[in-house]
This record gives C-alpha cells, structure tokens and sequence, in this order.
C-alpha cells in the first residue's frame, strides 16, 4: 500500500512532497533510534561498571569525549584509528549487501598491507606511478586472497564462513613466515624494511601547515572517502551495483530475473577482498611504513562489526567505522589520563552490537510498548505468523 | 627401495614423529583442540554455526584463574570455569535464538567482547597487565594412575596428566554415546538434520538448540581450563590463540563424528609438536607446518561437500 502512496507523490505539489520528507525523516528516526537505544544501553552497563571500578562515569565519558574530539590532535588521532576501519567497513558491507558472511576481511586487510609493503620497498618508481601500483596491487592481493573461498562457495557450494576463517590463519601464518625469512630488513626484529619515500602516503604532520602534531594521521583518509562516494554511486546508479543489492535482497528471484548469480556473488566478493587489501595497504604505507610481524589484529573483525552497526549501508558503515575509530581514540586518551583499560571500548562496542542485533529484543521492547500506549497499531508488530497457523 | 634408504626413513620417523616425548607433546597440545572441537561439534550436530568458541575459551581460561586464586582450589577454578561456560552460551543462545540475532555476527561480538573483557578484568581485579600468575593459584596436578604408570612406554605415554586430559578423552564418549544412544542426542541430530521435520514431530528444536549452545560453552570453558590450570597456573591475553577456531577445523576435518573430533585433534597436535622441533633443529620454518591443518581442513571440506552433493544427485536421479 505504501508503494501506491509512492506513486502518487508525483502528481500531487507541495503538501505531499512535505508530506515525503516527513515520512523520510520518520523512517531514519526510527531505523536510528534502535542504534542510539543500543549505545545508551551500553552506555549504562559501562557506567556500572566503571562505578565498580571506582570511577565516575560522567568524568570517564567526558574524558572519553575529550579524547575523540577534544582537541585538534584527538580529532587527527580519531581519524588514524577510523581510516583502516573504515576500509574493513566497506568490504564487509559490500559483501554482505551481496549476501556473502565475509569473515574474511581479517586475512585479506593483511595480505593487502604485505603485497602492498612489499612492492612499496623492492621497486625504485616515480612517486606517481608508485603509489598507484602500491593500491592496485594491494588490491589485487586482497581479491586474489578472497579468491578461494569465493570459488570454493560459488562452484562448490562450501560455506564461505569456515574456508574465510581458515584462510585467515593460512593468511597470518604466511605473513609470520615472509616477515621472518625473506622479506625480514633487520636481523633483531621481524619486520620488513622501510618503504621508498616514493610509496608513502603523508601523513598531515609531514605537510606543509603541520596540523595534527602528534597524530600519525594520513591523507589515506581522503582514498577511503573517495572509496564511500564511489561505492555509494556504484550501488545506487550501476547495473552491477542493482544486482549486487538484488541478490543479497533474493537470489533466488534474482537468478529467475536473469541475474547471472555466479559473477554477481564472486565480483562481489572479490571486490570486497581488494577493498580489504587496500586498507591494509593504506595503513602500512600511511601509519606505519614498514610491516612488523603482528602489528595488529583484528581490523577485519572491527569492520565486520562496524558494517553491522552501519545497518549495511554505505554511509552507515563509514558513519559507524569513524565512531569506533574516535571511540578507540578516546580509550587511548582513557588510558593514558585515568588508567582505565582502553580495552573499555571493544566491551562497549560488543554490547552495543548485541543490542542492535538482537531483533527479537526490539520486537519485544516494541510489542511491550505498543500494548500499553496504543494496543491496536501495534499488533501486527507482534507474531501474526502463530495467528495464521 | 634399498634397504639402506628405507633404515634412513625409519631414522627420520622415530626421531621426528613417533617418539615418547613427541607423542606426549602430542596428547598435551591436543586436549584444548578436542574440547574446543566438541564445543564445534555440538553446535553444529545441532544445525548452528558457533564460531564464539574463541570468547568462551578465553572467559573459561580466565574464570579458572579467579576461581583457584580467590579460593584456593583448582576445583573451584574448574566449577566457576564451567559456570562461566554456561553463562556466555546461554547467553550466546539467548540472543541468537530467541532474540533472533544474526548468528555469526553474535559470534564475532563475543569473541571480540571475550577477549576484550578478559584484559580489562586481569587489569581490574588482579592489576596486572599481559599475563598474571601467583604461587596462590592452584593448578590441576599430575594424576598417576597406578599400576599403568609402571608399565614400560605406555605409562610415561598414557599416566601423568592432568585431570583435564582425561575428562577430555571421556567426554569424547560419552559425547558419542549421547549423540547416538540417547533420545536426546537422536533429538539433537534430527534438530541439526532437518529442523522442521525435527518440529514436526513435537521436537522442541529451540529447547535442543538452547541446550547444545549452553554446552558448547562448557566444552570450550573446559579448554580454557587446561590452557590457564593445566601446565602453568597463569591467564595470559589472548592464551586462547585461535583454538576455537582450530575447533571448527577439527570438527569438520573430523565430519562431525566425536571419535573423528578426537582423532583429527591428535593429528592437529603432532603436526604441532613436529612443527616446534623441525623449528628447533632449524629444518623448515615452523610457519609452514602450522598451516599445514588449515589447508588439510580446506582440502577436506571440498572433498566431503563434493562428495555429498554427487550423493545427493544419485539419490535425485534415482
């Protein structure tokens, strides 16, 4: 019924185009209110748990805050934490908009980040023919390491969950292996040498105006800007990006459309792998400039999350992966002021997820709600499937 | 083949692969993979992919620390460890079962949250950072069994584990035994097979699934146990290293079966003890062994869902 009240929208002037908007605005009220919900809820059960740490929890948020966006530094910092996020954000998203669970992200942000060291320190370039085969390669890397797994699934039909997580361990394995035997630069330390000045993206400090002392934040930033606005054009105005979303909407009525669902699922995929393996790239050549065995973990999974927190959208997704790089910011700044763990975020954030994600709980909440405030509207939100049976 | 090459092999074999202090490295590396494997195994006998496992080792491993530090017994470690267990899955299950959140990204979240919570707590209750280890945690002590212990090879082989190792092999059987000669485990398997037959016929497929997570989670507390009480009294973060995971593998390289769990385990644990002495002697970079489970668990998967399909097809085309 409410596609009938879509078509008519054209035909009628002024009121009804209000009328649409409101109707828009309702919409994302009520698709944010259950995210804004969730953070509250998490925002109370850390507040007890820092009261049992002997904290008051308004200082430790405003200190939180203050650490995020408190100064030009912590904003320059909260943009470093965000950038690899989101990348991971977006390949995750766009796997799942395709309807492929992508835990994988993991394993090919670092195969991304090695390719792209790697072809960053072993060739002497031009800075503007450099850089570009740093990205596309690690690009490459990354779909190359999706590769697999997408196979696997596409012709085989084995879930791409299991070969994802398997390939991710093959994945930290081999890089232990390159950092420790043929890529190693230094004979104390598991680490590759530095790349060429040719290959670096700089970082704001090393520009002309210095902004953002003490960060080690980058221009890499701007690449996964550019990454959210093509990827937003891509989905919405593409015929690749239509049977992307169509397939991971039903790709059984996708494949009676005439979608070809084979390449649809392994671009996707593969897309989404490259994604990944350009963040890891990004960071190696923008943060840190030279791979260390184990510099990190866990960007994958952070992204996974944040694509889930974003509702699967683009804009969500860069939304939530620059809230969760701010948040891990001001832990940091948590860390260093009061002491507090900074470990605090990655707490709050699985508790906001299990909030948002759990359907059921709103339709409860929901349910619960209705019947006291208006009994009638709200029925249908109930199990109207039981009533039919 | 010569008689000369042939003695070298044999050489090779018994100094790298079948020698007492390997096979017992074996069976020590081994026993975290088993009960992670199980907490796969029953989870997924029941229809559900938990790939939590990782966050639950890690509250067990550290809920065993607190409960033998606090009390001063490592079977209070172990009975906090198992309650810890059947808090995160019923957790765990809540949210994914009744809640209806989606099942992998939950699984994500907890393993996330586990091993964040697990750091933040050693920092809060015993301030410490990285790792914490205190003469006043209680481990579980060697258990000789008589008689067997003074058999040549076999009792240095078999005698002289802990008690966790032994719970382990007898979980396999009794995780046999329940799978395939009890209602319930009848119940569970239909539930994994086909749920709406399974509730067809008056099977509360909820319930059997509530169940399965809640054990899981004790399977992987118990790994987590014999990670933080069996050899070293210590939580160190992350001590969990990826075992939940390797779980997975093991459950499906063993195609669910527990006697299958418990023999791709024992695999997964030689492949390491021989992994750590090529390492040693400087033979063949460790890297390479350890990865060597994660492509035999591709490599298997691929054979066992080519294999079922061309099954399926069969029974189609008859």
């Amino acid at each position: 019924m409410s596609s009938l009240g879509g078509l008519n929208t054209p035909l009628q002037p002024k009121a009804a185009r209000g009328d649409e908007l409101r109707r828009k605005l309702r919409g994302a009220f009520q698709r944010s209110i259950r995210i804004i919900l969730s953070i509250l809820a998490s925002m109370v059960v850390g507040s007890l748990v820092m009261l049992w740490y002997k904290q008051n929890p308004i200082q430790v948020y405003t200190w939180l805050f203050q650490g995020a966006f408190g100064s030009q530094r912590a904003i320059f910092i909260s943009l470093q934490r965000a950038t690899p996020l989101i990348f991971t954000a977006l390949a995750s998203m766009l796997a799942f908009r395709t309807g492929v669970f992508n835990v994988g992200v993991e394993g090919q942000f670092f195969i991304g980040a090695i390719a792209g060291t790697f072809v960053g320190y072993a060739f002497r370039l031009p800075a503007i023919i450099h850089l570009p085969l740093v990205l596309l390669v690690s690009f490459l890397a990354g779909a190359a390491w999706a590769y697999i797994p997408t196979i696997m699934r596409q012709k085989l039909g084995v879930s791409e969950i299991i070969t994802t997580i398997m390939t991710n361990y093959i994945a930290t394995f081999l890089i232990s292996y390159l950092t420790n035997y043929p890529m190693r630069g230094t004979p104390t330390t598991p680490e590759t040498p530095f790349i060429q000045p040719t290959a670096k993206l700089a970082q704001f400090v090393e520009l002309p105006g210095g902004l953002g002392k003490g960060s080690q934040a980058h221009v890499g930033i701007f690449i996964a800007i550019a990454l959210v606005l093509v990827l937003w054009f891509i989905l919405k105005y593409t015929t690749i990006g239509y049977e992307w979303r169509m397939a991971g909407m039903s790709s059984r009525f996708s494949q009676f459309a005439g979608i070809n669902m084979d390449r649809v699922f392994i671009l996707g995929m593969l897309v989404s792998g490259g994604i990944a393996g350009l963040g890891g790239a990004v960071e190696i050549i923008g943060v840190w400039r030279k791979y260390k065995d184990l510099f990190a973990t866990g960007f994958g999974f952070r992204g996974n999350l944040a694509a889930l927190l974003g509702r699967n959208t683009v804009f969500g997704s860069f939304i939530a992966a620059l809230f969760y790089g701010s948040m891990e910011a001001g832990a940091l700044g948590l860390e260093w002021s009061a002491g507090l763990p900074r470990q605090l975020i990655d707490i709050a954030v699985g508790l906001i997820v299990f909030f948002m994600a759990a359907e059921g709980m709103w339709d409860f909440v929901a349910t619960r709600k209705g019947w006291s405030l208006s009994g009638l509207l709200r029925r249908s939100s109930g199990k109207p499937q039981a009533q039919g049976g | 083949m010569d008689s000369e090459l042939l003695g070298r092999i044999l050489d090779v074999l018994s100094r790298y692969v079948f020698n007492v202090a390997n096979l017992q490295g074996m069976l020590r590396l081994s026993t975290p993979v088993v009960l992670a494997g199980l907490c796969a195994l029953i989870t997924d006998r029941a229809g559900i992919l938990n790939i939590a496992g990782e966050g639950m080792i890690l509250f067990g491993a550290w809920f065993a620390v607190a409960g033998s530090f606090f009390f001063h017994s490592a079977l209070v470690g172990v009975a906090a460890a198992i309650l810890s267990g059947l808090v995160v899955g019923g957790l765990f299950a809540l949210f994914s079962l009744k809640f209806r959140a989606h099942i992998i990204i939950m699984g994500i979240a907890i393993n996330i949250f586990g091993n964040a919570a697990t750091i933040f707590l050693t920092r809060a209750v015993f301030k410490q950072a990285g790792a914490f280890a205190d003469p006043r945690i209680v481990g579980l002590g060697p258990i000789h069994i008589p008689i067997l212990k003074d058999i040549p090879i076999l009792g240095p082989l078999l005698s002289g584990y802990t008690a966790i190792v032994y719970l382990s092999w007898i979980l396999v059987a009794l995780t046999f035994v329940f799978l395939y000669r009890t209602p319930w485990g009848f119940h569970l398997r239909a539930v994994g097979e086909h749920p709406e037959a399974a509730a067809t016929l008056g099977i509360n497929v909820q319930a059997i699934r509530f169940g399965a997570v809640m054990a899981s989670g004790v399977f992987a507390a118990l790994a987590g146990v014999y990670l933080s009480l069996g050899h070293l009294q210590m939580f160190t973060e992350q001590m969990a290293a990826g075992r939940g995971f390797i779980g997975m593998a093991v459950n499906t390289f063993g195609a669910g079966e527990p006697v299958g769990v418990l023999l791709s385990s024992f695999l997964f644990g030689l492949v390491d003890t021989i992994g750590w002495r090529l390492q040693g002697e400087r033979i063949m970079p460790v890297y390479f062994v350890s990865m060597v489970p994660y492509i035999t668990t591709l490599v298997a998967l691929t054979i066992y869902t080519v294999r079922q399909q061309r099954r399926r097809k069969v029974i189609a085309s008859r």
